[in-house]
């Protein structure tokens, strides 16, 4: 993201100009833009003109907009944030209170005004314009029959594609249709791979699978290259790794990120920390569980005994369109700031902010134990 | 920076330059909340799809049939067993249950009567043919067509009374001569308290633990699985068939040799060409892996044979003096539980296949890292099977050639695996011990020649062992049930053939079936099994069926061939009471499993945990804990990615029992106790 200009008072109302430049800033600035922000951006408007000569004529006029917002939309796919508002600057063709949808998209600026920047805010900006590394890794998540081609950015994960074939279990003479089946499956895996892989932008290709999957797909790959003379898989070879995966699952691309090699590859980034700092709960949870605990009610249950010693909290609980429930989970991260806690805010565009959004999207390690949890209903 | 923005081919339609030039055609622009329409209309579209999907179900009447109730585990049983299908416990006094089910009269009709007005409120049959007489003739249309020619299907409502009253004759009948089994019910309870002293002991206790609401109110339905009359084909000759169908899964650790003794069994009952034999032999050895030419003839798939491994479920036929037994030969690798699942879900008995060596036999138990908390695959297949509802066990110890046929490491391992056995629910008595060697072919299917064992072992060879086990039960008068284990579509003649075992009911070439889920109507053209065409299948037949008229890209493992007038139901949120096995992460509302039913498998969170369940009482403890650990028994809600055929285990057993997987372990069996958002 590129911060064009910016004027505010922490905690305090301000104005900043933005220009996304990645597909990743498009999901900062959907945590961002929050109901009852401004915001104002160049639209183009169907207006109906009256003719001279009684009929009418409609026109697309291009007009800058000014928004108060009430609801944000964020499409995966496209990249495309939807904001929709009522119009507040003074207009020929659009009236003051009059809707308006405004698509914010890549390489468009925008300028976004708050009454209030709190930290939450404030964090989100400074994440979204610290250029450092992106961890674009690209995965290939399969089991027989299944296979899903994912790419992994800063904070977000993307499906590119998905590859379902019904594969034959064997039965006596049917076993060549099982492998013929096998072999189409494969086929179609690398005609996705070569649509949607590119070594210029991704560090490198895990290939991951349980069993042998992960094995045949990767020689099948190779022997493929050789064949038709495929330069891009041949010349990076050696950026194509194997990882063991428990299913073919989306949910299993944790499994992916955990395992040594690949962590030794993303270790620095967001989407690495948040896989350690989940795991860690978990195993908190097996091992001590009174030291950990996990929905709102529990966490600040223990968060009011400055009990939190780590918070791990999905971004969308921020989005929130009822701002007392914003203001509540804010409070809730600065004050385990304050006591010296270290907060993670997961993207809930990545598989474990995904998983703990699944776990309430709260959940906390705690400093010491806390038995009377067991007796609080969740 | 700039480079980044074309990273990947984008979807939707955004090809548009990136520039700050805005002469592209901006049609959605058009007015105020445009877009809101299009979220309503692609609102629409998916409701749409629902209603596509949307299946003419017919959800059942709480069907209460005559059922006692276990002492230990408060399950309900049906008439027919004589001990838990849960816990193995054994029935008590007929006047007990009787009680215990609300209340029936210890004789006469009148207790009858009276049992149906308390059991089917307001669904008593003789009303549905007299008020609804619609639907009473619909069901007549269908089900003539399902089968002409079926004389005793009149409308007369007289005899649909005598249909409806028919198991509670039965059940009258039942001779209350179990009451002479509470003595040996007393034996069998103690024995497994004292021996049962082991940490998993807990999960026998909490096994019986799961038990039934009878009391929850189920939606009704105009056809009920009561209403159902088998034609009378279906029961033609069922006795005097020459061989019964015996599905027998083989099951155990990776590389206890169950490929080999599958192989090696086929081979010595003549089911394996000489020269196929010689090919394998030869193959294995260009290969430099000789000792594998037996697990050949299970290992079929080049990747198979590569790694010595077997990874999908291999199905072989033989025949015995007693059974045409299906061998189901299932993946021990931890990878593939999944397909030993599918695999074993068929079975009618087991042979657990352990692996005699010092050291394998105890990996087999502890998992394979040494120093690493973990379940091995002998344990958690032996708690799989026994979670299928299989009963009878046949504990293969093989390779006793390696540990010269000693008695001490056979003793060793039973006792070992004995005590978690009957943790596991297994009863003493069902269990059969065979040493043996299947490599220098020791006791197979004809005793034991070496010394070193027949000196102390005079039991049953594995053949005599496996003639030995109880011909399993076929429900032929319930409606047909058959999940689909695996589709063959056979490209030269476009013929597409659905393969698995019949759980209830029958069908003969010319049937009229649905397919589901699709609810698609089908024919079948003809019936294999072992590529021999046979006239009729029946429950408990493991076959192939070729189907007409039906979409063969719909046809997929997981779904449930049915009777046209009962097709089962499909839902993607369900209640279960499940048992957590020995697992290291507790499970967490959120987390998110896989989860397995029959032979669908499909992504799932737990969406709630109502309740934890006492372990002695099995009565709801704790309302809302925060997590479940292992060993303990619970009701929780599950919302799956997709619907699947599911039926609530108190109706059909073999489409209510389900299991829960999360990195790569079994965490939690179960059985299905309400289907919550049952899709119509
Ligand atoms: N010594 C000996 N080896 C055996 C015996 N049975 C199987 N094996 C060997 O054990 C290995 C694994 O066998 P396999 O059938 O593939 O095991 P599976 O993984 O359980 O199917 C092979 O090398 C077999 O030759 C036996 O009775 N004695
Ligand atoms: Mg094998």
């Amino acid at each position: 993201m590129q911060l064009i200009w910016k004027n505010l008072v922490p905690d305090g109302p301000g104005t900043v100009k933005l220009k996304p430049v990645e597909d990743d800033d498009m999901w900062h600035a959907y945590n961002l833009i929050c109901p009852g922000d401004t915001v104002q951006a160049t639209t183009v408007r169907k207006v109906l003109r009256e003719m001279a000569s009684g009929g009418r004529d409609a026109e697309r006029v291009k007009l800058k907009l000014e928004i108060r917002v009430e609801a944000v939309d964020y499409d995966k796919e496209g990249s495309v944030l939807r904001v929709r508002g009522k119009n507040i600057t003074e207009n020929e063709h659009v009236k003051i209170g009059q809707f308006h949808t405004l698509e914010l998209e890549l390489h468009r600026p925008f300028v976004i005004s708050k009454d209030i920047w709190d930290s939450i805010a404030r964090d989100i900006l400074h994440q979204a314009s610290d250029p450092a590394a992106s961890a674009d890794l690209s995965v290939i998540l399969m089991q027989e029959g299944l296979a899903q081609l994912f790419l992994i950015g800063r904070s977000i994960t993307t499906v590119r594609s998905r590859i379902e074939t019904s594969i034959p279990r064997k039965h006596g003479p049917a076993i060549a249709g099982y492998e013929s089946a096998l072999k189409k499956f494969f086929e179609n895996v690398l005609q996705a791979w070569l649509k949607h892989i590119d070594f210029s932008i991704v560090r490198c290709v895990v290939i991951a699978s349980p069993g042998f999957t992960k094995d045949q797909f990767r020689d099948y790959l190779f022997l493929e290259a050789q064949r038709r003379d495929l330069r891009a898989v041949i010349e990076n070879k050696s950026r194509i790794i194997l990882a063991h995966a428990t299913s073919g699952y989306k949910h299993s691309l944790k499994d992916v990120l955990e395992s040594p090699n690949v962590m030794n590859l993303i270790k620095d980034t967001k989407a690495a920390q948040e896989v350690r700092a989940l795991k860690d709960f978990f195993t908190m949870l097996s091992n001590d569980s009174s030291r950990a605990c996990y929905g709102p009610r529990h966490v600040e249950f223990a968060n009011d005994r400055m009990a939190v010693e780590t918070l791990l909290i999905t971004d969308n609980l921020f989005r929130n369109a009822d701002i007392a429930e914003r203001q509540r989970y804010v409070h809730l991260v600065e004050s385990v700031k304050d006591s010296g806690g270290t907060v993670h805010i997961f993207s809930s565009m990545h598989v474990s902010g995904e998983q703990l959004e699944q776990l309430t999207g709260i959940a906390a390690l705690l400093r010491f134990p806390l038995p009377e949890l067991d007796d609080l209903e969740m | 920076m700039g480079t980044c923005m074309v990273k990947m081919p984008r979807k939707v339609g955004h090809a548009h330059g990136y520039d700050d030039d805005y002469d592209d055609d901006y049609d959605d622009y058009y007015d105020d909340y445009d877009d809101s329409e299009d979220a309503h209309r692609s609102n629409h579209d998916m409701k749409g799809n629902i209603s596509s999907q949307k299946l003419p179900v017919a959800k059942e009447t709480a069907r209460k049939p005559i059922v006692w109730s276990c002492s230990i585990c408060t399950f309900d049983n049906e008439e027919s067993m004589v001990v838990c299908e849960i816990c193995g416990v054994f029935k008590e006094s007929f006047v007990k249950s009787g009680k215990e089910a609300n209340g029936i009269g210890n004789d006469t009709a009148a207790g009858s009567m009276s049992t149906m007005a308390n059991t089917q409120p307001g669904k008593m049959p003789v009303k549905v043919a007299a008020k609804e007489p619609i639907s009473a003739d619909s069901y007549e249309k269908a089900s003539m067509s399902y089968e002409r020619g079926n004389t005793l299907h009149s409308t007369s409502t007289a005899q649909k009374v005598e249909i409806a009253m028919l198991p509670q004759e039965k059940k009258l009948s039942q001779p209350s001569a179990t009451l002479s089994s509470n003595h040996k019910l007393q034996e069998n309870l103690s024995d497994t308290l004292a021996t049962t002293k082991d940490s998993s002991e807990v999960i026998a206790s909490s096994l019986r633990q799961i038990n039934l609401d009878r009391d929850r109110p189920s939606a009704s339905t105009p056809i009920s699985d009561e209403q159902y009359k088998p034609d009378k084909w279906i029961q033609l000759d069922q006795d005097n068939e020459a061989l019964r169908q015996l599905n027998l899964a083989i099951v155990g650790h990776v590389d206890s040799g169950k490929s080999t003794l599958s192989g090696r069994l086929l081979h010595l009952l003549g089911k394996i060409s000489k020269r196929e034999m010689h090919k394998n032999e030869k193959e294995a050895k260009e290969k430099g892996k000789g000792s594998f030419a037996y697990a050949w003839a299970m290992d079929e798939s080049a990747e198979e044979r590569e790694r010595g491994v077997t990874m999908t479920v291999a199905v072989a036929y033989f025949d015995s003096s007693k059974y045409r037994v299906v061998v189901l030969d299932s993946p021990g690798h931890k990878d593939f539980v999944p397909n030993m699942i599918s695999g074993a879900t068929q079975a009618d008995a087991a042979i657990l296949v352990v692996d005699a060596c010092i050291g394998s036999f105890e990996a087999g138990m502890d998992g394979q890292v040494p120093g690493v908390a973990g379940v091995g695959q002998t344990k958690e297949h032996a708690q799989l099977v026994r979670s299928f509802g299989v009963d009878q066990l046949i504990v293969a110890i093989n390779k006793m050639d390696v540990v010269g046929y000693s008695k001490q490491r056979y003793d060793f391992i039973k006792a070992q695996l004995g005590v978690f056995l009957r943790s596991c629910g297994f009863r003493d008595s069902s269990v059969a011990w065979v040493p043996l060697s299947a490599m220098e072919n020791q006791n197979l299917i004809v005793p034991a020649t070496d010394a070193r064992l027949t000196s102390w072992f005079q039991g049953k060879c594995l053949l005599e062992a496996i003639n030995s086990l109880q011909p399993p039960s076929r429900d032929v008068s319930k409606p047909l049930i058959m999940p689909i284990c695996d589709v063959i579509r056979t490209q030269s003649m476009g013929q597409v053939a659905a393969c698995g075992k019949l759980e209830t009911g029958a069908i003969r070439a010319g049937s009229k079936v649905v397919v589901m889920p699709g609810c698609q109507p089908a024919t079948v053209r003809s019936i294999e099994q072992d590529s021999n065409v046979c006239s009729v299948a029946r429950a408990g037949d493991n076959v192939a069926v070729i189907l007409h008229g039906v979409d063969s890209s719909k046809l997929m493992p997981g779904g449930v061939i049915c009777h046209p007038d009962f097709p089962v139901p499909m839902a993607a949120r369900l209640e279960l009471k499940i048992l957590v096995l020995d697992v290291a992460i507790p499970i967490l509302i959120g987390s998110q499993v896989e989860f397995h039913i029959h032979h669908a498998k499909e992504a799932a969170r737990i969406a709630k945990i109502v309740s934890l369940l006492d372990q002695k009482t099995g009565k709801a403890s704790k309302s809302a804990p925060r997590f479940l650990k292992a060993k303990q028994s619970a009701v929780v809600e599950v919302a799956l990615d997709e619907a699947v055929c599911v039926q609530e285990f108190s109706k059909c057993k073999a489409l209510g029992r389900v299991f829960l997987r999360a990195n790569g372990n079994t965490v939690a069996v179960g059985i299905v106790t309400r289907l919550i958002d049952s899709v119509q």
